[in-house]
Parts: structure tokens; C-alpha cells; sequence
């Protein structure tokens, strides 16, 4: 839907200068390559309370990968996710809403117009709606609502800086779907579960996001893809399928689950009897449950913090 | 707007006293045999009645309408649109005639894009950007393009790169896929499964004008509507395996309620389930016959209907007490096992198991 009422910049197409100082093939850049183990995390910083009009508020920010040795362009070499959330409430409903005897939870989720190197619009579009629908769906399941009855909370998530879709160079079409907001989700759930602990709402566990995919890097396109946790996606060739869950470590259960890809030409190691989208889960738990170190760590302190 | 908005979602809520929740989770419930309120296994469909091919002004469409009452159209409109190649990030391998380059840009323009395909679905009594028609439509537009299609084998040409590669037409021009969903009753149950089986009907009978240029021509079609080809092709020859032909995928809704997993679940029966899952599947065209697993899985979505489950109905008498008062439903909390979710898509998609039921099942729906 268009915004006809304002005149906005260009939805998209605009972008800084870059000078292409450098023509000759030697200095051309190269795709990075993923340093990590497949198993290795990136490293998060995770920091409760910074907005204090709000009842309760996190900021989360991923560190990007190190750039390769000879990288001279002046073009940033990978993305680092960074976001923050703001909690509402719980405040009573408006006069118009009907009767609710459990706490209603509305999720938005904004992409900042500049977060991605293509600018975004002002206007929510479908992605974010989506992402919306998503991060709902597992705080939902985290969250006690009848503990307030008749009552609302707004969850906002900003996305100052989004995760990469692709390798900044390569041709649009390549890298088709957009692998980077399963990142950002994973990040959108860590970032709210933070924010909702210091708003201080009753919840079952702290939920965590956990990204896992399979990734094609050969050249030889028969080459079995791997399965990476905690997916740069400019660091790879190809995306094959890629598994968001939101986890609660204490209980073990998942309240978000969201697989994307076909799977059905992967083959995993010898000896491992799970199917390939058990896999893609299980690594995506795991992704979780190392990410809820961290967030417990951040809540731990920030309760102590305020003890004082 | 919002009063209507809380009028729609509230037609989608059962009103169900606690006592009948408890009821019927207690009867879904029962280990091996649940009891459904409408007797059918957990396995069965409701009955439904299908026909393609009604609206002659589109390139292919499909009704369906389940024995509820609820019916849906879906319009599938096919336009030839230049392929732009123009990238939008500085490609400084480009200035420099890399070899790798040329071929970057190269193998965009034959596999095909996923934005080639647009979707967009109404639902009576929501806005066109409300959150649930866009995120079906994300959901079911997913699924399509995310097939990567077969491999070729017995010569006969496949789809290779799925549903994208076929819309190329050459280098320099594609087509351009809009599909229409157009729900024509009031969502009684949540309307995902109608929608896709609709949508993947619609996609069976699409048809393509023929080509007659070749190569890097400018598109120059056969004007006999009769010599139009499947967007999906048909097997050409009779003893050709129907489970080797690349289809358009089908999205399912699955719950678990206990440890019974139940398929197409009624309203009431989501109300009371303790997890949804909309499973995207279709069939696997690169695994020979004998292999284990004829389906793949493309798409997998937890939780997409629990704004029904938990939000509508609070019957929860029982706040003030944390314990559970046998007769009365509480709503349920917290997530799903792992477990309990490969179990579910095990059903699913096993050999033999209700996805290759539907799939079979679409296929019999004639053709004309």
C-alpha cells in the first residue's frame, strides 16, 4: 500500500557514493570466508534498560565477522545485526477493545530506512509485518498472560542495522530468498525475551532465538551443503535451507519454529540417523541454548544492578 | 476499523464454555484413538468439492469448497515482463571483464526470481496489509519458490530450478506470475489448507501460451490456445511415474493435542490444541521410487493459529488457584517438544502417509 499522504524519498535506489577506485582485477574484492568453526558463534553484546521511558528495553548487537586481510574497499565488508527493543506496559486496554482476560501482546517490527543497504521505506511492508507475526507467536507461548487480565503490552523491535541477504557484490538475483531475516528474527526473540525480563512480566523461561542452515560453499554444485549454526549469509555461496527456532532451554521446548528451503538434496555425516530437517532443528536449539547464556548472564546483572 | 477488525477475529472463535474445552481436549486426547467431534480419524479431510479451470479469463484458477461452507477462488494471471539486469551494487568485476563476472550475472538471468511470483490474498473483513492475509500469502509464495525443482533423467525434460527457472522465457525475458486468492466466505476455520489446496489446483491447470521463437529472440507466442503448455508439464508418455513430476507444493495444517497428531483441524479443534504446524511439502522428483522419504519438506511454520488457541477463549476460572481444576480448560502454556514436532512432520510426510494421500487426491481432480 502506498503512503499517498506524505512525499517520501525514493523507496529504494538511492544509496551513498562508493568511488571505484580501484578497477584492476588484483585488488578486486573477494567473497569473505567464514573463519568459525562450523560450530563457533559470533561473538553478541546484549545490554538491558538503555531507553527509560520504557517499562522495559534491550539492545542487542552482533559482532561482524573480521574483514579479509587484503580488504581495502570502502565499502563495509559484512553487516552486524544491531537492534533494539522497547516494551509497553502492561497498560490497561482502550475503552474500544473488547474484554480480554489474558494480557494481549502486539508485536511491531521496523526496519530503521537505513538498516539495509538498500534503503527501506517508511511504511511497514510485508517482510516486517511477517517478522512481526513471527516474534508473536514465540513470546507467546513464553509469556503467563492470564496474569493480567485486561490488559495490553506493545513489544517494538527497530532494526538499526539488518543482516546482509547476500555478499554485497554479488548479482541481486543471486541469493534469492532473504536468508537475512531469519537472523534478524533470531535476534528479534533474544532482544524482546531480554526486554520483557526487565519489564518485569512473569514468564515461563527466558526465550531464546537460534539460527542453523545448510550451506552450499563448492563449486561443484553436487557437493553435499553443510550444516553451519549462527549463519553469516555473505559468507557463503549459497543458502540451502535455513531453521529459525525460539527456544526455552528450561523447559526444553520450542514456541517458534520457522524452516525454510529445500532440504531434500542434503545429505548429512555417516552414521547420523536424523533427517535433514531434525537436523536443521536441532542445530538451530543449540545455536539457542548458547545464546541463553549470555541473555541469563544479562538479566542476572541487571537484576543485581538494580539491587543496589 | 478496529471494531471491525475485533468483529472478524471474533467470528473466528469458537464460543466454547470451559467445561466443553476440557471435553473436547479430554476426547482428542485419548491415547491411540481420538474421538473428533465430527467422527473422523485423525488422518481424514473434511469432504470437499473441487473443479478447475473456471474462469476463462485467466491463465489457469480452481474453486474449492469444504463441506463447511467455506469457498475459495484462485486466479492465476501470467504476463511477459523484460528481465532487468542491471545490478544494483557496484559490481566493480564488471568493469574488469572477469570471467566471473560475466557469469555471475549470467546464471541470475536462468534461474529465475523468487519476486517473479506475486501473491495476494483477501480475506472478508481484513485490510489488504492486516497481518494474517500477508502472512499467509508470504507463507504460501515461500513454499512456491523455494522448490528447487528435479534433476532431468529419462530425457524427458523437468523443471529444473522449480517453479522459478520455468518462468524464464531467455535471457532477456520471463514471465511474470500473479495469483489471486480470493476467500468468498467469512474464515470460519482458519483458512490456510483451503487456500493452498486452492492455490495448488489453480497452478495444475495453468496453462502457458506456446513458444515459437527461439533462443535470445524477442517472445513470439503461438496464438492457438490449444497448443498451450502446463506451467507444471504433464507426463507425455502413459507409463511415465506420476511421483516423478514436479508439482506445486501443498501446505498442511497439522496439531497435536496429547500425544495424538491430528490432521485438517476444525476450529474448535485449534482452539484446544497444544501446537499447530503448517507443514509445506511436495513431491520429491529427485529420489528414485524405492528411496524412504517421497516428500520434502520446504517449509515449516510453528504457531501460526495460536492467536485462536490462547487469545479468544480465557476460560480460565481457575487464575487465582495455579492448579489444574479437572473439567475446566485452562489455556496451555509454554512450547512443544521436540519430539512431539518429528513426530508430526514423520506423519506427515512418510511414505504412504497423508501428504501423498493429498497429493495423489489433487491429482484426480480433472483437468479439463
Amino acid at each position: 500500500m502506498n503512503d499517498r499522504r506524505r512525499v517520501n524519498g525514493p523507496a529504494e535506489g538511492t544509496r551513498r557514493p562508493v568511488f571505484a577506485c580501484h578497477v584492476d582485477t588484483a585488488s578486486a574484492p573477494t567473497r569473505p570466508q567464514r573463519q568459525r568453526e562450523p560450530k563457533a558463534f559470533r561473538k553478541i553484546a546484549l545490554e538491558t534498560g538503555l531507553t527509560r521511558s520504557a517499562s522495559g528495553s534491550s539492545y542487542i548487537e552482533v559482532q561482524p565477522s573480521p574483514p579479509p586481510a587484503s580488504y581495502n574497499s570502502l565499502i563495509p565488508h559484512s553487516s552486524s545485526l544491531k537492534l533494539a527493543c522497547s516494551v509497553h506496559g502492561p497498560k490497561p486496554l482502550p475503552r474500544s477493545a473488547a474484554f480480554s482476560p489474558n494480557l494481549v501482546l502486539t508485536t511491531h517490527v521496523k526496519y530503521a530506512t537505513f538498516a539495509t543497504r538498500k534503503r527501506r521505506a517508511h511504511v511497514r511492508d510485508a517482510s516486517e509485518r511477517d517478522l512481526g507475526v513471527h516474534l508473536e507467536t514465540a513470546l507467546r507461548g513464553a509469556i503467563i498472560a492470564d496474569r493480567w487480565p485486561k490488559s495490553g503490552i506493545d513489544v517494538t523491535v527497530t532494526i538499526l542495522e539488518a543482516e546482509d541477504d547476500r555478499w554485497w557484490a554479488d548479482a541481486p538475483d543471486s541469493h534469492d530468498a532473504s536468508w537475512g531475516m531469519m537472523n534478524v528474527l533470531a535476534g528479534c526473540i533474544t532482544a524482546a525475551s531480554a526486554a520483557l525480563a526487565d519489564a518485569h512480566i512473569d514468564c515461563l523461561d527466558l526465550v531464546t532465538g537460534g539460527m542453523a542452515a545448510l550451506v552450499s560453499d563448492d563449486e561443484n554444485p553436487d557437493a553435499p551443503p553443510k550444516l553451519v549454526l549462527d549463519v553469516d549469509p555473505s559468507e557463503h555461496r549459497s543458502i540451502v535451507a535455513a531453521c529459525v527456532v525460539g527456544y526455552m532451554p528450561g523447559r526444553d521446548e520450542i514456541t517458534q519454529l520457522w524452516l525454510k528451503g529445500d532440504s531434500s538434496n542434503a545429505v548429512l555425516e555417516d552414521g547420523d540417523k536424523r533427517t535433514v530437517h531434525e537436523a536443521l532443528i536441532d542445530g538451530a536449539v543449540t545455536a539457542a541454548k548458547s545464546v541463553h547464556a549470555v541473555l541469563a548472564e544479562v538479566v542476572r546483572e541487571s537484576i543485581l544492578a538494580a539491587g543496589q | 476499523m478496529s471494531s471491525q477488525r475485533q468483529a472478524s477475529s471474533a467470528a473466528q472463535v469458537p464460543h466454547l464454555s470451559p467445561a466443553e474445552l476440557s471435553y473436547l481436549y479430554t476426547s482428542l486426547a485419548l491415547p491411540q484413538n481420538p474421538i473428533r467431534p465430527d467422527g473422523r480419524s485423525p488422518t481424514q479431510f473434511r469432504p470437499l468439492s473441487a473443479e478447475s479451470n473456471i474462469l476463462p479469463g485467466t491463465n489457469g484458477s480452481a474453486r474449492i469448497g469444504f463441506a463447511d461452507g467455506t469457498q475459495a477462488i484462485v486466479g492465476v494471471k501470467a504476463e511477459v515482463e523484460r528481465t532487468v539486469l542491471i545490478s544494483d551494487t557496484l559490481d566493480v568485476d564488471q568493469d574488469a571483464e572477469t570471467v566471473e563476472g560475466a557469469e555471475e550475472s549470467a546464471s541470475a538471468a536462468t534461474g529465475g526470481h523468487g519476486s517473479w511470483v506475486q501473491m495476494s490474498i483477501e480475506i472478508p473483513g481484513f485490510r489488504d496489509d492486516d497481518a494474517l492475509p500477508v502472512f499467509l500469502a508470504e507463507m504460501l509464495r515461500e513454499s512456491l519458490v523455494g522448490s528447487v525443482g528435479g534433476n532431468e533423467d529419462n530425457g524427458e525434460r523437468h523443471m529444473a530450478g522449480g517453479l522459478k527457472g520455468r518462468l524464464v522465457i531467455n535471457k532477456r525475458w520471463h514471465w511474470r506470475l500473479y495469483i489471486d486468492v480470493l476467500l468468498l466466505s467469512q474464515p470460519l476455520s482458519y483458512p490456510l489448507p483451503l487456500l493452498s489446496l486452492t492455490t495448488h489446483l489453480a497452478l495444475l491447470s495453468t496453462k502457458l501460451p506456446k513458444l515459437k521463437s527461439t533462443g535470445e529472440e524477442d517472445p513470439f507466442f503461438d496464438d492457438d490456445w490449444a497448443a498451450a503448455e502446463y506451467l507444471y508439464p504433464r507426463s507425455s508418455t502413459i507409463n511415465s511415474n506420476p511421483s516423478q513430476q514436479v508439482r506445486p507444493p501443498v501446505t498442511l495444517l497439522v496439531i497435536s493435542v496429547g500425544e495424538n497428531v491430528i490432521f485438517d483441524p476444525s476450529r474448535e479443534e485449534i482452539a484446544v490444541a497444544d501446537a499447530v504446524l503448517a507443514i509445506s511439502f511436495t513431491r520429491n522428483s529427485d529420489s528414485d521410487t524405492g528411496t524412504d522419504e517421497p516428500l520434502k519438506l520446504l517449509l515449516t511454520q510453528r504457531g501460526i493459529a495460536n492467536s485462536e488457541t490462547e487469545n479468544g477463549n480465557g476460560p480460565d476460572s481457575a487464575a487465582a488457584a495455579e492448579e489444574e481444576t479437572p473439567g475446566v480448560w485452562r489455556p496451555r502454556r509454554g512450547g512443544i517438544k521436540r519430539s512431539v514436532l518429528a513426530e508430526m512432520m514423520k506423519t506427515a510426510l512418510k511414505k504412504g502417509g497423508v501428504g501423498e494421500e493429498v497429493l495423489a487426491g489433487l491429482e484426480g481432480v480433472e483437468v479439463a
